[in-house]
């Protein structure tokens, strides 16, 4: 930190100098009394010193509410959101995903969770008049391979999901060429793509939505029990990394996470003979909800759709419901979805 | 002994004032100034002397040194009012509200409606002095980016509408006129947002609070949505964060108390060290994933207990009593689900 460059009383600057104090953030760790020890200030000049560099650090002054709510610009508005390429679904998400934030995709498997992510992959590339960001996607897998096949599919039928987007503007997007899948099978290369190369693709605004594939991957085989301190470390060393992208570059996080059942030890002790209530619960724990802006739960349900047209070759597709768990602007709610050739559609 | 003497005796050339004497000299080792007790003790008095009287010092110091009885202290406190938060039960367990001059403290699980309470109380303490509000503005410091303005503006908009519903049965004359100004836009005007992406901008942003709380008076309310999410990682050194949290929450009480308003701050219940900072500490938690409840969990005046309440379109609100007669097919299809009567809550004047 260049002292010099500050807008303040000479001897204070001087006194800082003298004491070694190199950052603005070695200051703000310090108490008062400490500084004063350190610069041989007096309280006032003390003071005066934590105001000038609190200052310096937020330039921007506060922002009214309102402000937020009538800020048109698309890249930093508020209202802007990352349609999930479904009208249903946007609507239960009130327009799609908060650029600012992780979002927590959790379910069992097949419950539907890589479908949705690859639709976001589509949606993000559209112009912003169609719910995207006019921009690409960076797909981590941690366990299983990308499929490869199925975005293949999702891309020729996109004409056919996104029937609101002209024909001529889908065959422009260039869907398979802004799709960047990274590999990343242990916490290491995980570490490195999220800190390397994914700020870097984020810098060059080659994409802005960010898929992993599973969190929860990442922790099961190397962390027994034993190691729970050393995993909640890596969750929040992950969370605050990810959060500082999504916020730096207003662009949405989405992670997969596996469920794992939670078995009531009363209820069994109780029902012994009858099968507990089936109640399950996102992996990773309360160390790693902390770090959410929202969850949503996919899940299948026994049943399936009744089509109405008798000659459907489709019909008898399995209903798969979408819920909000939490998130800060929406109520606690589901709707009814359904995996098809062209993509994830819910139902009114 | 004079005023001199004891800059002689101090050798510092910036003791020059004798306010700035009577607010240091009492902070320093009698040894390191270089004058014994007895003569520390007599600047003191010669200093206290000069200056009688709370108008040489400057407004908001003079709080901290003047003396209170229990009795003026506590017609100040009853005096102050409260921010309702729109859910009864809750209001009499806290004994009225949110508390001005105190710094509470509301933890729980992630979902369970800390930033829904944050957005209503942002909202209610602008509520207009006739409808039993406090007509204050609020500062919502973000560190989690969890704010959502569209959610802001459904609670704004009911809150709005309930005062129009008040006006129209009372039809007072005051009433009719705090509604002008009390619309959507105005509300939203005076919720001032600060969005902290680190610790270091949170401390910054918490020492640069008392001036704009000066150019801002009508402040009442300052937010901190959530205090622990920064500190909760990049910290090898625990001493430093627990030192740097007291140090924040001191700073909290501080400027609650001198600028008679409300802060509160929205950690998890993981640092023991946190149970002092707070004067009061509510818990929000759910029961069996169905309904959620606040505890009260301390407070200097009122006693523990729990009470329901529920989160709806409209906001942070009470759970609905069932209805006196539900027909027997509504009751079956959805047990949980109430029939809600529009504007039934009443608010408290």
């Amino acid at each position: 930190m260049d002292w010099d460059r500050l807008d303040m009383n000479p001897k204070v600057i001087a006194a800082v100098k003298k004491a070694n104090i190199k950052s603005i953030k070695e200051i703000l760790n310090l108490s008062g009394p400490d500084l004063q020890r350190l610069t041989k200030l007096s309280s006032m000049d003390v003071q005066y010193l934590l105001k000038t560099v609190s200052g310096t650090l937020r330039k921007s002054s506060a922002l009214t509410a309102l402000q937020l709510y009538q800020d048109k610009d698309p890249f930093t508005s508020y209202h802007q959101r990352l349609s999930l390429g479904c009208p249903v679904l946007d609507s239960l998400l009130r327009g799609g995903l908060p650029l600012e934030g992780i979002t927590e995709v959790a379910g069992e498997s097949s419950a539907g969770k890589t479908q949705i992510s690859l639709q976001l992959c589509l949606s993000v590339q559209y112009p912003y008049e169609y719910g995207g960001l006019d921009s690409g996607a960076v797909y981590v897998c941690t366990e299983d391979v990308f499929p490869n096949k199925r975005l293949k599919q999702l891309t020729e039928q996109q004409q056919k999901l996104r029937v609101d987007v002209s024909l001529d503007v889908i065959q422009k997007i260039k869907f398979g060429n802004r799709i960047f899948i990274e590999h990343a099978a242990d916490i290491d290369t995980f570490q490195e793509c999220i800190t390397k190369r994914i700020p870097l693709m984020l810098s060059r605004g080659m994409v802005r939505l960010i898929i992993i594939d599973s969190i929860a991957a990442l922790f099961r085989c190397e962390f027994g029990a034993k190691d729970s301190v050393m995993k909640a470390k890596y969750l929040q060393t992950f969370g605050a990394k990810l959060h500082s992208l999504s916020s730096r570059f207003k662009t949405p996080i989405v992670c997969v996470n596996q469920v794992t059942d939670m078995v009531d030890e009363k209820e069994v002790a109780q029902n012994n003979f009858r099968v507990p209530d089936k109640r399950i619960s996102p992996a990773l724990g309360i160390t790693w909800s902390n770090q959410l802006l929202m969850r949503l739960m996919a899940s299948r349900t026994p049943h399936q759709e009744h089509s109405s047209s008798a000659t459907s070759q489709h019909s008898g597709r399995v209903l798969r419901t979408l819920g909000v768990v939490f998130a800060p602007h929406l109520p606690q709610s589901f709707c009814y979805y359904t995996v098809n050739l062209e993509g994830v559609r819910g139902m009114r | 002994i004079s005023k001199q003497a004891i800059t002689h005796n101090i050798g510092h050339p910036s003791w020059h004032s004798s306010l700035y004497v009577k607010d240091v000299l009492p902070c320093f080792s009698f040894s390191e100034i270089g004058i014994s007790k007895e003569e520390a003790l007599e600047a003191l008095q010669v200093v206290r002397r000069e200056c009688p009287g709370e108008a040489a010092r400057p407004p908001g110091e003079s709080e901290s040194l003047r003396k209170y009885t229990a009795l003026e202290l506590l017609k100040q406190e009853q005096a102050q009012g409260f921010i309702i938060t729109f859910c009864s039960a809750l209001d009499d367990i806290l004994g009225g509200g949110i508390q001005l001059t105190k710094v509470t403290e509301i933890c729980g699980a992630p979902g369970v409606g800390k930033t829904q309470l944050c957005m209503q109380l942002a909202v209610d303490v602008q509520i207009p002095e006739c409808f039993g509000g406090l007509a204050g503005e609020a500062v919502f410091i973000d560190t989690e980016g969890s704010f959502m303005v569209d959610r802001v503006v459904d609670i704004a908009t009911v809150c709005v509408q309930h005062c129009q519903l008040i006006a129209e049965t009372h039809q007072e004359e005051d009433h009719q006129k705090a509604l002008e100004t009390f619309s959507l836009e105005n509300i939203l005007s005076h919720i001032y947002y600060f969005r902290c992406h680190d610790y270091v901008e949170l401390l910054a942003q918490v020492y640069l609070l008392p001036d704009f709380l000066l150019e801002h008076s009508k402040v009442r309310l300052v937010i901190i949505d959530g205090i622990a999410f920064p500190f909760r990682h990049d910290f090898e050194d625990f001493s430093l964060r627990t030192r740097l949290l007291n140090g924040l929450a001191q700073q909290l009480i501080s400027i609650a108390n001198e600028r008679q308003l409300n802060s509160m701050f929205f950690p998890c219940p993981s640092g023991e060290s946190w149970g002092h900072a707070a004067t009061i500490r509510l818990i929000l938690h759910w029961d069996n994933k169905q309904s959620r409840l606040a505890t009260l969990y301390k407070s200097p005046s009122q006693r523990e207990s729990t009470v329901p309440y529920h989160i709806t379109s409209h906001g942070f609100r009470d759970i609905q009593p069932p209805s006196p007669s539900p027909t027997l097919v509504e009751a079956e299809a959805n047990p949980r689900k109430r029939p809600r009567v529009e504007g039934e809550e009443e608010l408290k004047n």
